[in-house]
């Protein structure tokens, strides 16, 4: 995947007028409302050069509003990441027409990037920050060059790093993003949109506090940080397309830090293993122990988020044999090179128990090694050994790619004159 | 004999690069010693005490003159003029440097042989009798099984890691030559009811320094199931072996502390599973390995009458040759001779680069160009005309290697012991250069006739001191190197460990302690034909403890 959008160092090096312009500004807008802000800036800042985004969420019926009052023109982009629940599509109609918007531009991920990186369409289950990124970070970055200020609709009250949220922002290259509903409080909110009639998000009532793609979205209890149910379980607040406070794009996590091998790439990791003080009905993304899951079994099992199993070396896969559909990931703990037990547990779950799903290789992962995993059936490895990262990624592991032996875990097929026993890796 | 196609060929090339590439990235210091051991023991290399030690693979102790001269070219080109040959049927090279094992092995794959596998805690080399192919009491060869078995196990995924070396042993005759009941698996050819031929598999035997003799777990498994059933072994010692302790590793201590009941009732609850799966071998696929191993084209030479006791009356050394080291072959007018490796105060095992290209020759010219290497650490003509026996004999004695000791008590098994080894405590070859010297007189070997010495020089026991009828183990005791004697071990079909008798000897002792040990078993046996195992079975540990320590 690309992931070659701007690198931003760590403290930009601004306009040192554009930033006491900025100051200046935040100084003098501070007690304004929202639509003066919202109008200051586009009718006297940037007229003609800014634009807003929208997600068509849950409270995004408010901005929305201001900017009908202020000019239906503004050029709103609506990010159609195709995993959108229906109601969300709905709404954008709805709102268009009730709001009177006259320039509402859909814009679509890149065709040849979905089916290169999410053919099947379940990115976002095993890395939801590259799909953020095909989906959303990189239809926006074509758009972005285009305008010099941006509206957005964050509030400070939204998550705690929004905390410190002002009016007016400069971005590492200079553009300038306002924030009309900064000061805004869930309250404020409520009130402005009974006052002017403005209609909920279908699914605001149903718990809905902050709506994103349907399959990262979840409900939020009362009392929970509203966008709690943005990425549940996973250790991401942000989509990747905001802008960070101190106006830095906030990226995935840097490509060097990625330890999770699969699918040809080193890519961000979705999931982390079971801890102390987990809950059974609450956990996802998270490697159980097999022990924790019999344990549990019943709370696992009705509870409706992702989980997955890790097998230690030891551990019998037979115990677990009837809820392996379960599982969305199967982690094989190796925690010495020389324990291979795991290969046994792998081979069992693949052949025996047709189990389909990810298997991956946790622990002490050598370059050594991977060619026997891959063998039995493992195909995602997390591999932290500096080493074994250049000879995964270069395709140079010590490996010898004919094999004498059939095993039934992995896709070979018999070359030779010899289909009893021999099989050849290079198939893939 | 297996000839390798170009999978084969292929399989082991690639093997070769990828090692000379890890050796590259050593010499470079790209890689630690840390790094690079796992790696290089993979390629059955090892740090000994003075320098590397590179073991290559004899798969099932099968040779052409080809391998040998190529065995003799690396001994002299890249060692120090010999090789030594191991109870696992395998060759040692003692003085290779690093920097020349990747050519060693180039040069090797061009004579289709390999170092893989014959180090770290995976499937070594699969071992057998010695005259397998060309025995008389033989109820089918075991060699095309043998090789099925290498390819099957060699770099099996699931089974590289396990918790400790994994050895199989196998024998197509009832009168067992190949120790099998001193392996992790040991097989041995099977007459069912119906006539068919099968394997009756003994599981959880071994050495070491807890021996133990294997264990029948299955009768009799049919051919097209051995694969499903060694693998159903394998799997259940992979997954529950013990892993916390080195030395409690062998799958012998698994079957010894779970009960082999318990033992049995996993694998054939795994074997249920995976019988008739993608491991059941065609009847096609055995035929056609089968055809490798065909008879050679022997020539009808009809009776031929040798009356050895006339010989050696004409020629005492050749009638002994005749006597010892010959061996019954299945084809009238052949017999499988043996080459002693064993010569008085040599070191047993070693071979000489112009002696190996003399053995090749005499392969090829008078024995189909096979060759064996039996886990006696002897070389074997498997089959030689009896027309042509004379003609072998005089070549051998002008190579010196005619020693007729071939089974008696100069034919030692040694280890290389503290001369060579790491982990020895003592040494074991001057030990062996000692006795053989004490009993040199072939009068004085005739006389106490077939008695096996085997010398171990330390507990690990390459030296299979515990199945010697008398045994020797290299202690160390308070920086002095001690000799334990074990009386009564049997590595054959009538499988025993010995026992010790009483505390150890210093080194100058020992050809005394086995001298009288000797001098009582002549005393006591009830005739010439009564063996010293025979004897020691009949009679117990109370004459021979007596002969060692007296009659306190």
């Amino acid at each position: 995947m690309a992931m070659a959008s701007p690198i931003v160092s760590a403290e930009p090096k601004h306009d040192k007028l554009r930033q006491l312009g900025i100051i200046a500004l935040n100084g003098m807008f501070d007690e304004m409302d929202a639509e003066g802000v919202l109008r200051q800036a586009v009718d006297d800042l940037l007229p003609g050069d800014i634009a807003m985004v929208s997600s068509f969420g849950a409270d995004s019926a408010v901005l929305l509003h201001l900017v009908s009052q202020v000019d239906p023109n503004l050029p709103v982009y609506f990010l159609e990441t195709g995993k959108h629940f229906a109601e969300t599509l709905d709404y954008v109609q709805t709102l268009k027409s009730r709001l009177g918007l006259a320039n509402v531009i859909a814009l679509h991920p890149d065709s040849a990037d979905l089916k290169r990186f999410d053919p099947d369409g379940v990115l976002w289950e095993t890395d939801p920050d590259s799909c953020c990124h095909i989906r959303k970070t990189e239809p926006l970055e074509k758009v972005l060059a285009g305008f010099g200020g941006w509206v957005t609709g964050r509030k400070r009250f939204q998550t705690a790093e929004r905390g410190v949220l002002p009016h007016f922002e400069l971005t590492s290259d200079d553009r300038i993003k306002v924030n009309p509903l900064a000061y805004f409080s869930n309250e404020d909110i409520e009130a402005y949109k009974a006052r002017y009639d403005l209609p909920d998000h279908p699914l605001y009532q149903e718990g809905y506090k902050s709506i994103g793609c349907a399959p990262c979205t979840s409900a939020v209890a009362d009392g929970e940080d509203p966008r709690a149910g943005r990425w549940r379980g996973l250790n991401k607040q942000e989509c990747g397309i905001h802008f960070d406070f101190n106006g830095s794009i906030a990226k995935p996590v840097s490509q060097s830090q990625l330890t999770l091998f699969k699918d040809g790439e080193f890519k961000a990791d979705p999931w982390r293993s079971w801890a102390e003080g987990d809950e059974a009905s609450s956990v996802r993304y998270t490697h159980v122990p097999v022990s924790v899951f019999i344990e549990h079994r019943e709370a696992f099992l009705a509870s409706p988020h992702p989980i997955g199993l890790q097998v230690d070396p030891g551990e019998k896969v037979e115990e677990v044999a009837d809820d392996l559909s379960r599982f969305s990931s199967v982690a094989i703990n190796f925690p010495a090179f020389g324990d291979g037990r795991g290969y046994s547990s792998a081979r069992l779950l693949r052949e025996r128990y047709g189990y389909e799903g990810e298997l991956r290789a946790i622990g002490d992962v050598l370059t050594d090694q991977i060619p026997f995993m891959r063998r039995c059936g493992i195909n995602a490895f997390v591999v932290t050994n500096i080493a074994t990262r250049k000879a995964i990624e270069a395709d140079a592991l010590a490996e010898v790619r004919l094999y004498y032996q059939p095993v039934g875990a992995s896709r070979e097929v018999p070359v030779g004159t010899r289909p009893f026993l021999r099989r050849n890796a290079n198939y893939t | 004999m297996y000839r390798y196609d170009e999978f084969d060929a292929a399989f082991v090339n690639e093997r070769v690069a990828q090692f000379s590439d890890q050796v590259r990235r050593r010499i470079s210091g790209e890689l630690t010693e840390d790094q690079f051991r796992p790696l290089r023991l993979m390629n059955g290399l090892y740090l000994q005490l003075h320098a590397y030690m590179l073991r290559v693979a004899v798969p099932y102790g099968t040779l052409n003159s080809r391998q040998m001269r190529m065995l003799a070219h690396i001994a002299r080109k890249y060692d120090r003029g010999y090789g030594h040959f191991t109870t696992r049927q395998n060759i040692q090279y003692n003085w290779p440097k690093l920097r020349d094992v990747p050519a060693i092995l180039a040069d090797l794959a061009s004579v289709e042989m390999h170092a893989i596998q014959t180090s770290g805690n995976c499937i070594r080399n699969v071992t057998t009798d010695q005259f397998a192919g060309a025995a008389a009491d033989e109820i089918i060869d075991p060699r095309p099984v043998a090789e099925i078995i290498r390819q099957w196990s060699s770099l099996h995924p699931e089974f590289t890691f396990l918790p400790r070396k994994f050895k199989i042993a196998i024998t197509g005759a009832p009168n067992d030559r190949a120790a099998v009941k001193f392996h992790d698996i040991g097989l041995m050819a099977q007459t069912n009811g119906s006539g068919e031929i099968g394997w009756a598999v003994y599981v959880g035997g071994g050495l070491g320094r807890t021996p133990m003799i294997a264990k029948l777990i299955n009768g009799f498994v049919p051919h097209e199931h051995l694969l499903a059933y060694l693998e159903s072994i394998l799997r259940v010692y992979n997954r529950y072996g013990r892993r916390d302790n080195k030395y409690k590793a062998r799958i012998k201590i698994l079957v010894h502390e779970e009960g082999l009941e318990n033992i049995k009732g996993q694998v054939e609850e795994e074997f249920a599973h995976i019988r008739g799966g993608v491991l059941t071998l065609p009847q096609e696929e055995l035929d056609r390995i089968n055809t490798y191993f065909a008879q050679p084209a022997y020539k009808d030479i009809g009776v031929v009458d040798i009356d050895i006791e006339r010989e050696k009356i004409i020629d005492s050394a050749y009638g002994r040759f005749l006597e010892n080291n010959t061996f019954p072959h299945a084809r009238q007018g052949y017999t499988s001779v043996t080459i002693s490796l064993k010569p008085i105060g040599g070191a047993p095992g070693d071979a000489t680069a112009d002696q190996m290209d003399v053995v090749a020759d005499l392969a090829e010219k008078y024995s189909f160009d096979e060759l064996r290497v039996s886990h006696e650490q002897n070389l074997v003509l498997p089959h030689v005309a009896l027309t042509d026996l004379r003609a072998v004999y005089d070549a051998l004695v002008e190579a010196e290697l005619a020693d007729a000791n071939a089974g008696e008590i100069t034919d030692m098994i040694t280890c290389p012991g503290l001369d060579y080894c790491a982990l020895a405590n003592a040494r074991s070859i001057p030990i062996a250069q000692d006795i053989s010297q004490r009993f040199a007189s072939p009068e004085r070997q005739k006389e106490i006739g077939k008695l096996k010495i085997k010398i171990s020089g330390c507990i690990n026991a390459c030296g299979h001191h515990h199945v010697g009828h008398i045994g020797i183990l290299g202690v160390e005791k308070k920086g002095t190197e001690l000799y334990q004697i074990t009386v009564g071990g049997d590595g054959s079909e009538d499988a025993a460990v010995g026992k010790i008798l009483g505390p150890g000897f210093v080194a100058e002792d020992v050809p005394d302690a086995i001298e009288k040990l000797v001098d009582a078993y002549i005393e006591k046996r009830e005739s010439a034909d009564e063996t010293f195992i025979a004897a020691y079975r009949r009679l117990g540990d109370a004459p021979f403890k007596e002969a060692l320590y007296g009659n306190g």
